[in-house]
Order: C-alpha cells, then sequence, then structure tokens
C-alpha cells in the first residue's frame, strides 16, 4: 500500500502507467512464484519433512539402524522417554542452563548495549571488543577455554596458584558446568548488537523531553526505553530458549575425549538433552528411543514457536521490519 | 561547574567500566595468543607463567605441519565457498519471489518460512545424516551443495526485507521493455543488492567455516574440515593436548574469521542486525 503511494508520488505527471497491464498479469503468474520459491520449498519438504518423518518412523520402532531385524513397538519408546531418569535428568541440566545463560546473556547484552549507546571517545573499538568473541568459532571457543581452564597450565589455575589456592579440576565435574556457562556468555556480544540496534529506534525527543519534566535516567530506562525494547528482548529470550534446548556442541567440545567418543565422556554436568539423543544414536545406537526423543525436543520447540506466534508475531516480526513501510510511516 | 564535574565523574566511571569488560572480553584469545609463543616447559611450571621468555614464532611453523594443517584449511575453504555462494544466490533467487511475484499459497509458505527460521536444526541434522547414510552421501559434498541450493530461512527472510524496499518503478519499466522476471532479478536486482549479498557471503562463510557437527558426522578424516581436525590433532603420542602448537593453531584458525569481521564490520553492526531482526 504505502509502496503504491511512493510509486505514484514519484512518477512524473503525465507518464502512462499500465498498472493493471502486463506487469499486472506477469506478478500475479503463479507460475513465476513457484519457479522462484520452488527450490526452498523442494529443500524444505526434502531435508525438513522428510527426516522428521523419517525419525517418526523410527520412533516407532526397535531398530538399531543396521539390523535388518526390527519390529514395530508403537509408543513404547515414547513411554520410556518420560520413564528414563538419565531423560529426565538431562533435561533438568538443560533447564538449569538455560536459567543460567539466558536471563544474564539477555540483561549483559542490554546493560552493555546501553553503554555504548551514547557519543564518545573509542565507542567503536569498546563495540568492536565485545562483539569479536561472538564471532569466533565454537570450535576455537572451546579449544580456547580448555587452553584457560586447564589443570596444569591453564590460566584459571595460575591465578588461583598465584594466591595461593590449590588447582581446581575445571573441566571435570562439579566445575566444567560453569566453564561452559561462562563460554556462551563470553559470546553476549551477539546479544549486545542487537539490543544496540534497537536502541536506536527508542525516540531521542521523548528521552529529552522526559528529562526535560525532571524524569532521571534509570527512571526514563524503565518507563520508556525498557517498554519501546521489550518486543526485540522476548525475541532474544525465545531464541536463548530454543538455542539452550539444544545445547550440545560445546558440551561435546569440552569432554576430555576427542572425536567420535567424546559422547560418552561428557561430563555428567554437562550431559543435556541433545548430549543424551546422540549418546542414544550414536553411542548406544537405540536408534528408534533416540528418534523418539527428539521428536519430543521437536514438539516442545513447535509448542513454544506456537505461543510466540500467538502473542508477538506482529511485535516480533514485523514491529516496523519492512523497510518500505517504515519510510513512509 | 558543578554539572560538568557530574558529567565527567560519570563519563570516568563509564570508562573504567567499559575498559574492564574490555580486558575480560579480550582475555581469553590474549591467553590463547600468549600460549601460541611459550616454549614446551614453559607450559606446566608452577606458578604458571604470564608472558614467554622469548616468543616462540616457529610455534606457527610447527602446527602448520604437526597436523596437514593446510590441507584441511583448503578443505575449509572449498567447502564454506561453495556452501556461502550457493546459499546466497539461492536465497536472493526465493527471497525475490516473496518480495515481489504472488501466488496462491503465498501467505502459507511465507509463515512456513519464518517458523522454520525458529526450528533448531541439529533437529533434523541427525536423521538428515541417516539418510544420507541411506543414499551414499557420506564422504561427499554433495550435502552442502544440496543445502546451499536450498537456501537459508534466515537469509531468504533478510533478503526479502531488502527487495521490499526497492522501488516498483524499477521492474516496471522492465516489464514493459518485455524484460522476465528471471532478467529482472540478474540485471537490477543483483547489482543493487551488494550489501546484504557481502553480508549474507560473510555470514554463511563464517558459519561454515566454523562448524563442527556436520562435517564430523559426514566426513572422513581425509576429507573433513579444519575446524574438525583442530578439536582432535593436536595431541602427542600419550593422547595429551600439545598446548602450544593447539594454541598457535587456533589462532590461525580463528584468523581468516576475524579478518573478515574486521573488514565488513559495517555489515555485521549495522546492515544485518538491523535489517534482520527488528
Amino acid at each position: 500500500m504505502t509502496a503504491t503511494l511512493t510509486a505514484s508520488r514519484e512518477t512524473p505527471p503525465g507518464t502512462a502507467r499500465p498498472r493493471r497491464g502486463k506487469r499486472g498479469r506477469a506478478g500475479t503468474r503463479p507460475r513465476t512464484f513457484y519457479l522462484f520459491v520452488g527450490p526452498w520449498i523442494a529443500g524444505f519438504v526434502l531435508l525438513t519433512l522428510f527426516p522428521l518423518g523419517y525419525a517418526f518412523w523410527m520412533s516407532l520402532t526397535n531398530t538399531d539402524g543396521l539390523s535388518p531385524h526390527w519390529s514395530y513397538v508403537g509408543m513404547d519408546n515414547y513411554v520410556r522417554v518420560f520413564q528414563d531418569g538419565q531423560t529426565l535428568a538431562s533435561l533438568g541440566r538443560t533447564g538449569i542452563f538455560m536459567l543460567a545463560t539466558v536471563p544474564t546473556g539477555v540483561a549483559a547484552g542490554l546493560l552493555m548495549a546501553v553503554m555504548l549507546n551514547r557519543d564518545f571517545k573509542g565507542r567503536a573499538l569498546f563495540r568492536a571488543l565485545f562483539y569479536l568473541p561472538a564471532v569466533v568459532p565454537g570450535v576455537a571457543a572451546a579449544l580456547t577455554f580448555k587452553i584457560i581452564f586447564d589443570k596444569n597450565a591453564g590460566a584459571a589455575n595460575a591465578a588461583i596458584g598465584a594466591v595461593g589456592g590449590e588447582p581446581i579440576s575445571w573441566l571435570a565435574d562439579p566445575w566444567v558446568r560453569s566453564v561452559l556457562i561462562l563460554m556462551m556468555l563470553w559470546g553476549v556480544g551477539g546479544s549486545m548488537i542487537v539490543s544496540l540496534a534497537a536502541l536506536q529506534d527508542v525516540p531521542k525527543e521523548l528521552l529529552e523531553a522526559a528529562r526535560v519534566d525532571g524524569a532521571g535516567p534509570v527512571y526514563s530506562f524503565f518507563k520508556i526505553t525498557l517498554p519501546i525494547l521489550s518486543p526485540i528482548i522476548f525475541f532474544q529470550v525465545v531464541t536463548g530458549v530454543i538455542g539452550s534446548l539444544q545445547v550440545f556442541v560445546p558440551s561435546l567440545l569440552l569432554a576430555p575425549v576427542n572425536g567420535a567418543a567424546a559422547v560418552t565422556a561428557v561430563p555428567e554436568g554437562n550431559y543435556f538433552f541433545m548430549v543424551h539423543v546422540y549418546a542414544e544414536y550414536f553411542a548406544k545406537s537405540h536408534f528408534g528411543y533416540a528418534s523418539a526423543l527428539l521428536w519430543v525436543l521437536f514438539l516442545f520447540v513447535l509448542l513454544i514457536t506456537g505461543i510466540v506466534f500467538k502473542i508477538g508475531n506482529r511485535a516480533v516480526f514485523y514491529g516496523g521490519v519492512d523497510p518500505s513501510e517504515r519510510k513512509e510511516g | 561547574m558543578n554539572v560538568d564535574f557530574a558529567r565527567r565523574a560519570r563519563m570516568t566511571a563509564l570508562y573504567i567500566a567499559l575498559i574492564t569488560l574490555a580486558v575480560i572480553f579480550s582475555g581469553p584469545l590474549g591467553w590463547l595468543i600468549l600460549t601460541s609463543l611459550k616454549a614446551p616447559n614453559e607450559l606446566s611450571v608452577f606458578p604458571i607463567q604470564l608472558f614467554p621468555e622469548t616468543p616462540q614464532w616457529h610455534n606457527y611453523l610447527d602446527a602448520l605441519t604437526y597436523i596437514d594443517f593446510l590441507g584441511y584449511a583448503r578443505n575449509s575453504l572449498i567447502l564454506a565457498t561453495l556452501s556461502s555462494v550457493l546459499t546466497t544466490i539461492s536465497s536472493a533467487w526465493m527471497a525475490y519471489g516473496f518480495a515481489r511475484l504472488s501466488a496462491p499459497g503465498k501467505k502459507f509458505w511465507f509463515g512456513l518460512l519464518i517458523s522454520t527460521m525458529m526450528m533448531p536444526g541439529i533437529i533434523t541434522l541427525i536423521p538428515t545424516y541417516l539418510m544420507f547414510a541411506k543414499l551414499g552421501f557420506v564422504d561427499t559434498y554433495i550435502p552442502w551443495i544440496l543445502w546451499g541450493l536450498s537456501g537459508a530461512a534466515y537469509m531468504i527472510f533478510l533478503f526479502r526485507q531488502f527487495f521490499s524496499g526497492m522501488p516498483k518503478e524499477l521492474e516496471e519499466a522492465a516489464v514493459l521493455d518485455g524484460c522476465g522476471h528471471v532478467r529482472i532479478f540478474w540485471k537490477i536486482f543483483i547489482p543493487q543488492s551488494w550489501p546484504v549479498l557481502a553480508a549474507c557471503m560473510v555470514l554463511t562463510f563464517t558459519a561454515s567455516w566454523g562448524d563442527f557437527i556436520a562435517p564430523s558426522l559426514l566426513l572422513s578424516d581425509e576429507t573433513t574440515t579444519l575446524a574438525v581436525k583442530m578439536t582432535a590433532g593436536y595431541v602427542n603420542e600419550k593422547g595429551f593436548p600439545v598446548q602450544n602448537l593447539l594454541a598457535a593453531g587456533s589462532t590461525m584458525f580463528i584468523l581468516p574469521v576475524l579478518l573478515l569481521f574486521l573488514f565488513f564490520q559495517r555489515f555485521f553492526v549495522q546492515g544485518f542486525s538491523t535489517s534482520g531482526l527488528k
């Protein structure tokens, strides 16, 4: 709608504009649309829908992936999910991990964004320094943290030794989960950048008016900035929750053993839900049961996404997102 | 005067906080680089040394030969280039459809696209791997070609936002001249969207360069990427990590990503975060 208005405004008067002519027909031909969007649809069907269906089919059997002798077991695997102590324990750990990383990550990112959201010397440098760890690949971040928290040669134990403490086995229980959480929080710059971008949307006049009326910075932050930022904070919390549900690779990378055997060596503290799924698949060859676990996770994520769409669809995805609408509105 | 003093005090407090944070955030990479320059006997002395006595620059050369670093880097480069070029072009192609064309069912597909943005890829990865194994795609780059050709939901969304903002006159004139949509896409939209193309290229390249789980599932020791080899390669005969070479190798592994980041910082910081998420 707005785009049409712009178009008519910018067209020189007197120019013939065959709106409902050739273009209209070419634009609405479904074949053209599907020519362009088709590859994505094909990819969705073959690389998302089909694997999910394949996993669902496996989840109804007791297949081990290799042996031709398998049988249909109905919902047995799903019943087992809720009786398996390891599954429930790993879910609990995942929940703790989520609580330890998501709120702190979003809050720290927001705090850093607020600190950087003003003009001062060196702003770009600080912004780059804080964001840098977020672009470091996960593999390299894990290797770096393994070196820092190495029992014999690491910086952490060096610092403890300097004040006369005993060295700690950081990469074993119970400490390894803290190392993982620190490693995740090291990448908080990603959240900072998103919040910093959102802060540009807070109208300066509004903050100025509040200041003139005698509102302090803390008051205006909670009463003006935070409400305006709420959709983006909501979005970060949701992606954070979904992200932490599937946390898995960092656990593997911090394990004392490398390669395929790593999953069996993940310390208990980092044995999260997806680690359990991976172990059931590749360490125990319980393909049927592991597929059921995967489907439970999938349904859970679907549920969260559904709730998000119900609550915040417009606010999160379309709140001023369309550039053409933004410039006009 | 008083106001000025308060302002200055606030700025000083801000700088102290920022510098403290800067030290914390650059600390890990700083330690990585210090470790990469240490001699073997400096690694586990007690109390642990902060700085190497003389920087062992040859650690970097040794790290290149301890594993076939350049060979694996070449694998990573091929895979990341393949994946980023394909993903970028195909995402732009599909975004053009979502931004500029209409058909029955478009709303449905777009809603689906948005919801797959939230879907964790890890859920489909394991069954996809099992499927690819059955099809004999293991130890080939075919999976990455397929993933590339079908685009990435987030990138399609990014391009779609950008294309929607382009003036309609562009293609109207072209259609009057008898131009089809395929040509409009290549001749008008692609040349106009280089900032998004570059951002998408860089993001998918670095994601693929750093990816661990897909290559470790799908590729063998010969064809695998540097990211996978890094985690297991730098160990001695007893299986213990050779810390200084591992640190030197890690530094070199991060370097391309950091360089891309520095060159394209604007895109990372402004282009992608503002156009994509708000």
